[in-house]
């Protein structure tokens, strides 16, 4: 195997299965579409029209959303919020953001930190919290996609059923836009929830997700 | 390192790249 593809096995395998779904899903979706419009003695539309379209576009956008905003949450809130027994949680004396010596800053850097973490003021602040602000902009720049994709969708139905379209400000409030929101985010939070408290009693050799198989229950924050 | 960058990079194009579709997308249908 050669190295590069070694050093990076876990990002290369995710973005290829991303890419394998995003191909399934519109190929998926654009047969269910075809399939509603026959049902409705509609026409068929191309498959270009249908990647190209707020329909796919929606739904791409919605689930994006829910997972950025589980990060995003997760992030933040493991800083803060920790969990007795749990390979998700830190020890239970760190709570917060923790001191310069415990994040290398200030007098603790080394000789290879990041430019910008020995830099210190500003840009250190902003490094200091890059992840969360960039995983951040991400959910709230694709719940955006969603609303503004779904209320070009919504309208459509509106216009077929001799209804008025509404402004992106009402669709924003409509059971359609908070539906498609919180079906996703639902799921998000029970499965970051279960993760949380599972890996308190549950095992995976050899996954940095889990505690080591021999690792006590009361052990909290080791990885395995 | 150098791969590893590489592939940070495509990952941060690639979701700029749906981002910006879809939002162009739905203010341009608008």
């Amino acid at each position: 195997m050669p190295r590069w593809l070694k050093d990076n096995g876990l990002s290369i395998a995710f973005g290829l299965i991303f890419l394998a779904s995003l191909a399934g899903q519109a190929i998926s979706g654009h047969g269910s579409v075809n399939h509603e419009a026959a049902l409705h003695q509609g026409d068929p539309i191309s498959f270009w029209h249908y990647v190209t379209s707020a329909i796919f576009w929606t739904d791409v956008m919605e689930n994006w959303q829910s997972e950025y905003l589980q990060f995003t949450l997760y992030i933040f809130a493991t800083a803060w919020l920790l969990q007795k027994g749990s390979n998700e949680s830190k020890e239970l004396d760190r709570v917060g953001t923790e001191t310069d010596e415990q994040q290398l800053l200030g007098d603790h850097t080394k000789r290879n930190s990041p430019l910008w973490a020995k830099a210190g003021g500003l840009r250190t602040t902003i490094f200091s919290n890059s992840l969360l602000l960039v995983m951040g902009s991400i959910w709230m720049l694709s719940w955006l996609a969603q609303s503004i994709t779904g209320r070009i969708n919504y309208n459509e139905t509106q216009l077929d059923h001799l209804a008025a379209p509404v402004s992106w400000l009402t669709y924003i409030t409509t059971s359609d836009f908070w539906n498609r929101t919180l079906q996703n985010w639902q799921s998000e939070f029970l499965a970051v929830g279960s993760m949380a408290i599972l890996s308190v009693y549950l095992r995976q050799r050899g996954s940095p997700e889990s505690k080591p198989v021999g690792a006590p229950h009361s052990a909290t924050g080791t990885e395995g | 390192m150098r791969s590893v960058r590489v592939i940070f990079l495509l990952y941060l194009t690639l979701i700029a790249l749906g981002l910006g579709y879809a939002i162009a997308l739905g203010l341009l249908e608008h």
